[in-house]
């Protein structure tokens, strides 16, 4: 589609910790954009036509705009907890549209098939009932008692569980999730989703996560969740069509997919439309 | 090509590159297609896209009678119907919930495939055997010129100066490919495969050669 209504919204383009004086060059909504760090150590990222985006740094990464933000990025209170380990995983170039590919991150369902013995297993397939909203206050889907079983949920945990979730989108293409935790049963583990989209079908997904786990070394989580990540790419390059269809028709929701379908519905409201199909198309 | 495809029958694969509980994509006319081959041995050919959320199905799995999509495990039975959403399992899934298949008939060690309602059987071999397929990088027009002759209207040419007995059965993929089905004559000894062999492999290395001048041109 185009991206007019998602011009002024904050996108990564990268993780603070590896900027370079000399830049790096990438794309943001078909833009080509320099990411540079400036004499002070400040991000300096800059358009096309040499124009400095608006940036801010948050959970990491480098966001920018394209357009007139008139908010802050999203908050994500329990990041700033006392306590957990950060988790820059890094970036997977994934040929789909970001919107797909932030659909994939709010589904459950593909676990037992595409997380094979990780996240899922035959014969556990069967995805309850949960809850989806839109909160219209803050302008979020989110999804809550999302309950699976899992037969490894997260590098700390040994052996099955039923693992609870929560899922939240609030910005087109970013979304955090909240896991059972199982050193902390009384917290939530967060992991995020921030996706880059560098055109309607060409994505960086930038994962995060702010973890309680004081054992698990930092390379084993990281490639814990690239592991999970490149699984989910083999999909992700492999749908038809590659843009995610917002109008009903295309596709077949079941009540397992009520997140999916609340993503679509919300998308649509806003214009949210890059990456998008419309039945008009 | 494609027009007079549609509805005629199309040469995907050979049967023994189909063993049973295997799924590959294939291309009928402009569409492309999951074949797979049931454990008991039956080959069907269905549309490459799940309707749940459009994954390909060609990347699928096939277990007993029926084939499974990768993302969310739905399956599909032969006839294309929905058999199972494993999320929900109590649930026996809506009639209107299928995927399109297409007609597949089997014989002399190939599987043909039509899209539409194919008029009559598939072409015989008539004393040939497959030996192999390959995939050229060249459109059939290359491998005509290439061959110094035309293929007929079943999709066969014999080569001009190819070593007798050597007979290839040509499929459009689209995008400037086409699948080379090579046939040799049924009781070939082992020299005569070799020379078939290497042949197919000279003309292959002169159709593409010839299609690459042909796009520079
Ligand atoms: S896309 Fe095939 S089962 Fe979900
Ligand atoms: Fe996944």
């Amino acid at each position: 589609m185009n991206k007019i209504g998602m011009i002024d919204e904050w996108y990564p383009v990268g993780l603070f910790s590896q900027l370079d004086p000399n830049g790096r060059d990438t794309w943001l909504m078909g833009e080509p954009i320099r990411v540079a760090i400036d004499g002070e150590g400040n991000p300096l990222v800059t358009g096309g036509n040499g124009r400095v985006l608006a940036v801010c740094v948050r959970y990491g990464h480098v966001w920018a705009s394209l357009g007139k933000p008139d908010h802050d990025l999203f908050p994500i209170p329990e990041a700033d907890q006392p306590g957990r380990r950060l988790v820059e995983v890094g970036v997977v170039r994934v040929r789909c549209s970001p919107l797909r590919a932030v659909e994939n991150f709010l589904d459950i369902a593909h676990f037992p098939f595409v997380h094979t013995d990780i996240l899922g297993s035959e014969p556990h397939t069967e995805v309850q009932n949960y809850k989806v909203e839109i909160r219209e206050e803050e302008d979020e889907v989110w999804a809550t008692q999302v309950k699976f079983y899992q037969p490894q949920a997260a590098k700390s945990a040994s052996g099955g569980i039923t693992t609870e979730y929560m899922y939240r989108v609030p910005a087109p293409t970013c979304s955090v999730l909240y896991k059972t935790c199982p050193p902390r049963p009384s917290e939530w583990d967060v992991i995020t989703l921030f996706v880059q989209p560098l055109f309607e079908d060409v994505c960086d997904v930038w994962p995060w996560m702010a973890l309680y786990d004081d054992d698990t070394p930092m390379t084993d989580l990281i490639h814990f969740q690239q592991t999970i990540f490149l699984q989910d790419r083999s999909i992700l390059e492999n749908q038809i069509p590659t843009l995610l269809p917002l109008d009903p028709g295309m596709e077949i929701p079941t009540r397992a997919d009520l997140t999916s379908v609340a993503y679509r519905r919300w998308l649509k409201r806003h214009n949210y439309t890059y990456g998008a199909q419309l039945v008009a198309q | 090509m494609q027009s007079d495809t549609a509805g005629s029958w199309v040469p995907v694969a050979l049967s023994s590159d189909l063993p049973a509980l295997a799924v590959m994509p294939a291309r009928i006319a402009s569409e492309t297609v999951a074949l797979w081959r049931s454990a008991s041995g039956r080959a069907t050919a269905s549309a490459d896209r799940c309707p749940h959320r459009g994954m390909r199905l060609s990347h699928g799995f096939v277990r007993g009678e029926a084939l499974s999509c990768i993302y969310h495990g739905w399956s599909y039975a032969q006839g294309g119907q929905c058999l199972k959403i494993p999320a929900h399992p109590g649930l026996t899934p809506p009639e209107t919930i299928r995927v399109v298949t297409y007609a597949v008939a089997e014989q002399d060690g190939v599987v043909w495939a039509a899209a539409g309602a194919p008029a009559g059987e598939p072409p015989r071999l008539n004393g040939f055997a497959p030996l192999r397929s390959v995939t050229v990088d060249a459109a059939i027009g290359f491998i005509e010129a290439a061959a110094g002759v035309g293929m007929n209207a079943d999709g066969f040419l014999s080569p001009a100066d190819a070593p007798s007995g050597l007979c290839l059965l040509l499929s459009d993929q689209g995008a400037g490919q086409t699948l080379v089905h090579v046939l040799i004559g049924q009781d070939a000894g082992p020299s005569a495969r070799i020379a078939a062999s290497r042949a197919v492999e000279a003309l292959r290395r002169r159709a593409e050669a010839l299609s690459t001048e042909g796009a520079g041109a």
